[in-house]
């Protein structure tokens, strides 16, 4: 290999060839803003330069809340394409005039799964994938148990699940407020609360930068977990011995991407979008490393059998979220769990504790109950468009604004039940 | 930090994990997670830590001005916008395939002839020491990396066959003016695991590796670098050519030249005089890693367990490993000392194969790049704990410092300098020996 080397140590010591003459063939930049994570950018931008040569993906990150104003100001910030899980974001954008209409073939792609819209009526944005909420759950730690795995959100509320659910808390956790208005919207405003109340006295609420999730099920730490889709399947593909549970009850969140007005590489914009929602770009969805849900029903053609494939569960009744009534009060619902439910999360386990136990030893605690599950206001106060537009300052991510006037209020509110709810089990001995 | 912090922390982390790095408890011992567990026996503060630290190695850099003041400061010029971009699963990069793939994985290190501050590799005038292939908007990116490859084939005595290929690089695209007599060296990102432990190997015990005589006329030997926490020269053992002293060091420059993300350990930006735009881009908080955040990161990668090795199904592999002298350099143990006092006290002993000194590996691996006290031909033996789990983690992973290698056969066979009489040797054992002594290094 004598030679072989001199010919290496020649080629590695060399100046390098200098190329100036290779811009002119450079490919042209398509700037992307985007929110993903760096395994789904780094599996796209591979994918769609390899079939697009002649064009190379600039990625700007910013989550949400940090993009909507870089996307408002002047010139857009140069950014070509918007690819993100924010359908807040769209709609604003899409409503301040901030989109251009797509163009592109879109003949394969539904414009609706069960009541979520997959693409916005007047073409200016489109889903490129979807995300259900589910149950990642532990069947060793339930088997240990002596339970068997949940099926809807009500089954969380056993008191045999004391201290046994990850519970993601939607004040920090951006995926999070969907999956409580998911509740809400299935079992009504009143129950919705009441369920999540007691839910919550069961679970230990995860936040930034803290555990997953699946953190906490995978090695059986905690027997179930709720989450969004992805992060299950992606820890089950890489080898946790869980599983993941679609409830009865569930809706899914969809990530879109649009061309902005005043996108500078429109040509190569257009092939981005396009390579999304195609068949090479939607198997990506597939990767170990992302499991979402493609948004092309013929993706699903190859699923195995029990694959959660919303267009199936669509048909058969299962995603009856209403994505256009969550939207408006994502944030309001969000700051309701906050008052609610985080900030006095710790005495919440242990009312919900005494009341299990009360109720175990055949006493009447119904009006506990009651008081541990109110809301602090009712589903129209909350339907108000300028309460809605009060709390609409906190999209996916933000940081939390310290409690005004009317979450005092709230959290007052829900104190003063809480403490009648002391004063009664006390009452009953318990 | 200083060193006294650094190790204090470290070392009780690793005095638990004795001997042999024992990873109790872990549940994922293989598959693409083998590199992502925590060590056993953390307490709580401790757990935070490595949960903090796991969130910011994931953490995609967000370009100033930002909401996000956390975590803004991306660039101006930069290779990746993320730790986990560089270290899929905490495991090792790759080189492109060919020159119209990027380097995902993988960086070029540039220098020209003389001596840096400190005695180090003196920067290019334009390019700095690094070649940052990416910009934020308004500040070009230096230009484009590209790896080509020459095929080759090695023929073993029995006949055996081993594809090899042989790199060849072109900077191109170039954004600031032509390089002259600049010189370069193609590295992609090393395993992160395992690395708490090494960073708790007394100096001591390198100095005294380093004066040990050893067979075939290999003699390793101790880098001395520049210790940016202490201003002082240190014995380096981090790194492809043992150019960083400790790591936290290694997390905080890894931060500015892969993400161009400043710490107090490195306040300056990474850009050069006649890199105008990117000296005039906004840089958000000053520095922006706060040292909460350097110490998380480092505290997540230093309490990253070792997977646990194999138990061989027989002494065949261990025996042509040790006969064909590979661990000469590779050694099966190092020391590691409780200097604190922080748990059982008195020596205990790691198996991480290597000595983390310098050795001249031969002209085929030769990058023609001097670093500190490490010539052209001189890299840091790596470690080998863990490797066979390489492609588990990640499909592409690969092997020696320019990822040239596909597997450890053809790292093997690229061995030269120091290592070319247990080359030799590991050529002329029979098929079912080199089998059974790669075997045996993928256990480790």
């Amino acid at each position: 290999m004598d030679h072989k080397r001199r010919s290496l140590i020649a080629a590695l010591t060399a100046s390098p060839l200098l190329a100036h003459a290779a811009a002119r063939s450079s490919p042209r930049p398509v700037v992307v803003m985007t929110s993903y994570p760096d395994e789904v950018i780094t599996r796209f931008q591979e994918a769609f330069e390899r079939a697009h040569p002649g064009f190379a993906l600039q990625f700007l990150w910013r989550m949400p809340f940090d993009a909507l104003p870089y996307l408002q100001q002047p010139g857009q910030g140069g950014v070509d394409v918007y690819w993100s899980a924010s359908p807040r974001n769209f709609a604003a954008l899409a409503a301040g005039g901030a989109l251009r209409v797509l163009d592109i073939d879109r003949k394969d792609l539904p414009a609706r799964v069960g009541n979520a819209d997959l693409a916005d009526p007047q073409g200016r944005y489109i889903a490129t994938e979807m995300a259900a909420y589910g149950f990642a759950v532990n069947p060793a730690a339930l088997e240990r148990l002596g339970l068997s795995a949940p099926e809807d959100w009500e089954d969380l509320a056993a008191p045999a699940l004391a201290g046994q659910i990850a519970l993601p808390d939607p004040v920090t956790v951006g995926f999070a407020p969907v999956m409580i208005d998911i509740v809400l919207q299935a079992y009504g405003w009143q129950r919705g609360w009441a369920l999540w109340s007691e839910i919550a006295g069961n679970a230990q609420l995860t936040g930034h930068g803290g555990s997953f999730v699946t953190d906490l099920v995978g090695p059986g730490t905690l027997a179930v977990g709720l989450s969004i889709d992805f992060f299950v399947a992606s820890a089950i593909a890489k080898g946790q011995a869980i599983r993941l549970v679609y409830p009865r009850h569930t809706g899914i969140n969809p990530a879109q991407v649009a061309i902005l007005r005043d996108a500078h590489e429109l040509e190569g914009a257009r092939a981005f979008v396009a390579f999304l929602v195609s068949p090479a770009g939607q198997r990506i969805l597939r990767d170990r490393s992302i499991r979402k849900l493609p948004v092309r029903p013929d993706a699903y053609a190859d699923s195995g059998v029990g694959d959660f494939n919303p267009f199936a569960a669509a048909s058969a009744g299962g995603l009856a979220f209403d994505q256009k009534l969550a939207l408006p009060r994502l944030g309001l619902v969000t700051a309701v769990f906050g008052q609610m439910i985080s900030q006095p999360h710790a005495e919440l386990v242990t009312l919900w504790q005494r009341a299990h136990a009360a109720q175990a030893a055949g006493k009447d605690v119904g009006a506990v109950r009651a008081l541990l599950g109110a809301p602090p206001l009712g589903e129209q106060e909350a339907a108000d468009g300028a309460l809605q537009a009060h709390f609409r300052r906190s999209t996916e991510g933000a940081a939390v604004p310290a409690p005004d006037a009317v979450e005092s209020a709230w959290a007052q509110a829900c104190q003063k039940r809480r403490i009648d709810a002391r004063q009664m089990l006390e009452a009953l001995g318990a | 930090m200083k060193p006294s912090h650094r190790l204090g922390f470290v070392l009780r982390l690793s005095i638990a994990l004795l001997p042999a790095a024992a990873v109790a408890g872990v549940p994922a011992e293989r598959g693409p997670e083998a590199y992502s567990q925590a060590v056993d026996g953390l307490d709580a503060a401790q757990s935070a830590a490595f949960l903090r630290g796991r969130a910011l190695f994931h953490q995609v850099w967000v370009v100033a001005p930002s909401l996000e003041h956390e975590v803004e400061g991306l660039g101006p010029l930069y290779n990746a916008f993320s730790c986990s971009a560089c270290h899929p699963g905490n495991g090792r990069g790759h080189a492109p395939d060919g020159p119209g793939e990027r380097m995902r994985s993988m960086l070029v290190r540039l220098s020209v002839p003389g001596h840096g501050p400190h005695g180090g590799p003196r920067p290019s005038a334009a390019y700095g020491d690094q070649f940052n292939e990416q910009g934020i908007p308004g500040v070009p990116g230096e230009g484009r990396a590209r790896l080509s490859w020459q095929p080759d084939v090695f023929r073993y005595p029995d006949g055996s066959l081993c594809a090899l290929r042989r790199p060849r690089l072109q900077l191109t695209e170039l954004a600031y003016g032509p390089m002259r007599k600049v010189q370069t060296s193609a590295r992609i990102a090393p395993a992160v695991y395992g690395t708490g432990l090494l960073d708790a190997v007394p100096d001591a015990e390198l100095l005294t590796l380093a004066r040990r005589q050893r067979p075939d006329h290999v003699r390793g030997r101790v880098n001395l670098v520049w210790n940016a926490g202490n201003a002082q020269m240190a014995v380096g053992r981090f790194g492809w050519k043992a150019n960083v002293p400790h790591l936290t060091q290694q997390v905080a420059a890894a931060f500015l030249g892969d993400m161009g993300i400043t710490s107090g350990m490195f306040p300056q930006r990474n850009c050069t005089s006649v890199q105008q735009a990117c000296r005039q881009a906004p840089a958000g908080r000053v520095p922006q890693l706060d040292p909460k955040q350097l110490a998380d990161t480092a505290a997540y990668v230093a309490t990253l367990a070792v997977p646990p090795a194999s138990v061989p199904s027989d002494a065949r592999g261990e025996a042509a490993f040790t006969q064909a002298g590979c661990a000469n350099c590779h050694l099966p143990e190092l020391h590691v000392a409780d200097r604190h006092g922080a748990s059982a006290g008195g020596e205990s002993v790691i198996h991480p194969y290597t000595d983390l000194l310098l050795h001249d590996m031969g002209a085929a691996l030769a990058d023609g790049r001097p670093d500190f006290r490490a010539g052209s031909r001189a890299w840091r033996t790596a470690p080998l704990w863990g490797i066979g789990l390489a492609r588990e983690v990640d499909g592409r992973a690969g092997f020696l410092h320019d990822g040239r290698a596909r597997s450890l056969e053809e790292a093997v066979l690229w061995h030269g300098g120091e290592a070319q009489a247990a080359r030799q040797r590991f050529v002329r054992l029979s098929r079912a020996d080199r089998l059974a002594l790669l075997d045996f290094v993928a256990g480790r």
